[in-house]
């Protein structure tokens, strides 16, 4: 029996040595004072200074983020929204087409999604730039934060709306403090998937950047033809040292709200 | 909820005073200003320090972005809503553009730098007259190879690429043009051939190199060579130096036959909203300490002849990156084929890559 248990362990152990070692291997050579990935010579912080020396890249880093957090903010908003409406719509095959639509979305390929918002963007006259980035963001995301909160709602006993009603909550009542609790996991969950899915969004933000308004994926697919320079490294470096923040963040909020659902009258 | 509403007030919050410091490194910036100028280029291709001295010089004020492929910067011009002044497309590019009328002539008065270009480099098919454009930075395609990988193999000439003795060594650029074109060459045709017994020669030709061929693949050779993972590859000139650079052991040919010559060329397009700072911008680009600075930086050759007074010997010397006029009267400009020829080398290069296995 203890040589079974061993099994997957090894097995999970070598699953996340793939998934992390060139995420590893590009940071350990962002230390590299030579020039390239080939040999490491000696340590150095020198292409972490240049990040922050390089203005554009700052500017362009903080792009990336505003429209990251802006972005995740306003679709999980209008997600939930969505979410609520797809639960509680009585028509069962309008419930159904609906729900098909969001899918549609998320399988369609971004460049697609890229190119029609270009179109879109021209034709009635907004200009390329911020705004543009942060629209677009906004709907590639919103059907991913329905699908994440949509199970939370399967999941929820509509007996418990019907308790609450019962005793007298009013509809508001219901949502926020019956409905809005009990798929708060759901929330945050499609919250942080749409925070990621823009921070490393290319395709569709390819399209529709303009007028002096970038975001990294973009600058880094364009570096990529003159051989991508450490200082790229340590940039990933960093921003993968905010994204394990952002996580151990996640599950910090989560396991609160988890001992908050428990006593959910207060 | 109310954790939620906190949240959200938060990550207002948070952004509000990201935008804000944005703004202010930004400071000036929002184009359609008359005052500044958009570039659009390939990424890491100018030296960021010249762009803080034309901001100095001129007084415009620089907004910079960047493109990853010919189509992709085509596409957003085409489509506008956003200003661009400035672009680098590469020759072929601009026969496109000058059809799809996306291009606005270059007024010469305005850029009398222009005298320090190489005639080598002007009024070439693609824009005679350079009626719309003028070269940034150049280069060939050619052979890479690693001398300590090989057995005292040479490349002066195409046909070394068939010698028995490499088998599984060669690298091929997945691209239909320079693989075909490769065959081309080999058979002393011409790159631009639209002459389909010529085409299916070369393809035939190429057929034979099928044992000697590791793979076809883009950008990553460079990472391969680099690590003296693969020995010999068929590339273009700047992505050769990039090897070089790295390392050592590598050296760049062209063959004796001939091969391509490709450019990139600054152009002002429909879209430019500041056509005054654009020509400021051309002009500066084109002012030899100017260019012999950026050339530097980058690590392409420049057509600017003046520029060659201010660069290391050692650099203007080397043949590889700047080669004399025997083998520059070799080499060939792309000519954009159209899209019924475009598809017949496309078709044969997909051919040659399925008959690989």
């Amino acid at each position: 029996m203890v040589k079974l248990n061993k099994l997957p362990k090894i097995y999970l152990a070598i699953v996340f040595l793939i998934l992390y070692a060139p995420i590893f291997y590009l940071i350990y050579y962002s230390f590299n004072s030579g020039g390239g990935m080939s040999n490491f010579e000696s340590f150095t912080l020198e292409h972490y200074a240049a990040v922050f020396e390089d203005k554009r890249l700052i500017i362009i880093l903080i792009n990336t983020v505003v429209v990251a957090l802006l972005s995740a903010l306003i679709s999980t908003a209008i997600g939930v929204l969505g979410a609520l409406a797809i639960m509680f719509t009585r028509n069962k095959s309008m419930r159904k087409a609906v729900l098909s639509l969001n899918n549609i979305l998320i399988v369609s390929p971004d460049v697609i999604i890229g190119a029609s918002f270009l179109i879109l963007f021209t034709m009635i006259g907004i200009k390329l730039g911020f705004i543009s980035v942060l629209i677009s963001h906004i709907a590639f995301s919103i059907p991913i934060v329905v699908i994440m909160v949509l199970p939370k709602l399967q999941e929820m006993s509509p007996s418990l709306i019907d308790a609450a009603v019962d005793l007298g909550a009013s509809k508001r009542d219901v949502l926020t403090r019956v409905i809005i609790p009990f798929i708060k996991p759901g929330i945050f969950a499609g919250f942080f998937l749409a925070l990621t899915y823009s921070l490393d969004d290319f395709a569709v933000t390819f399209f529709v950047t303009g007028n002096g308004f970038s975001t990294l994926s973009v600058e880094i697919y364009s570096m990529a033809r003159a051989g991508i320079t450490l200082t790229i490294n340590a940039l990933s470096g960093l921003i993968f040292i905010i994204t394990v923040a952002l996580v151990i963040g996640y599950y910090a909020i989560s396991r609160k709200t988890k001992s908050v659902l428990v006593g959910v009258r207060k | 909820m109310k954790e939620i509403v906190r949240g959200a007030i938060i990550i207002l919050f948070i952004s509000g005073i990201l935008l804000s410091i944005n703004m202010k490194l930004n400071e000036g910036g929002g184009s359609g200003n008359k005052n500044t100028i958009t570039v659009y280029n390939w990424g890491e291709y100018i030296d960021p320090d010249l762009l803080m001295q034309f901001e100095e010089e001129t007084g415009f004020k620089v907004i910079y972005e960047t493109f990853d492929s010919n189509e992709g910067m085509m596409g957003k011009i085409e489509q506008g809503g956003t200003s661009y002044d400035i672009s680098m497309p590469s020759e072929y590019m601009i026969e496109m553009m000058k059809e799809k009328d996306l291009l606005i002539p270059l007024d010469y008065s305005k850029i009398p730098n222009v005298k320090h270009i190489d005639p080598y480099f002007l009024n070439l098919p693609f824009d005679s007259g350079n009626e719309y454009s003028l070269p940034y930075f150049w280069g060939t395609v050619g052979i890479a190879f690693n001398p300590t990988l090989l057995e005292g193999q040479t490349f002066e000439s195409w046909d070394n690429l068939w010698d028995p003795s490499l088998k599984q060594q060669v690298i091929l650029v997945d691209s239909a043009r320079e693989t075909i074109g490769m065959g081309l060459n080999s058979l002393h045709y011409s790159l631009n051939s639209t002459n389909l017994d010529e085409l299916r020669e070369a393809t035939d030709k190429l057929n034979k190199l099928k044992p000697n061929v590791k793979a076809i693949i883009g950008d990553e050779v460079t990472q391969l060579m680099v690590n003296g993972e693969a020995s010999i590859a068929l590339t273009w000139s700047g992505q050769a130096a990039d090897m070089m650079y790295e390392n050592e052991d590598i050296d760049y040919i062209v063959p004796e036959e001939g091969s391509n010559l490709w450019f990139d060329n600054m152009v002002i397009p429909r879209t430019a909203s500041n056509i005054e700072g654009a020509h400021a911008f051309i002009n500066f680009m084109l002012d030899p300490e100017v260019a012999a600075q950026n050339a530097d930086y980058v690590g392409y050759s420049t057509p600017n002849l003046s520029a060659l007074d201010f660069m290391d010997a050692e650099v203007i010397e080397d043949e590889r990156f700047y080669p004399d006029e025997e083998t520059r009267n070799h080499l060939e400009v792309y000519r954009n084929l159209g899209l019924e020829m475009l598809g017949h080398y496309n078709e044969l290069f997909l051919e040659f890559k399925m008959n690989r296995k």
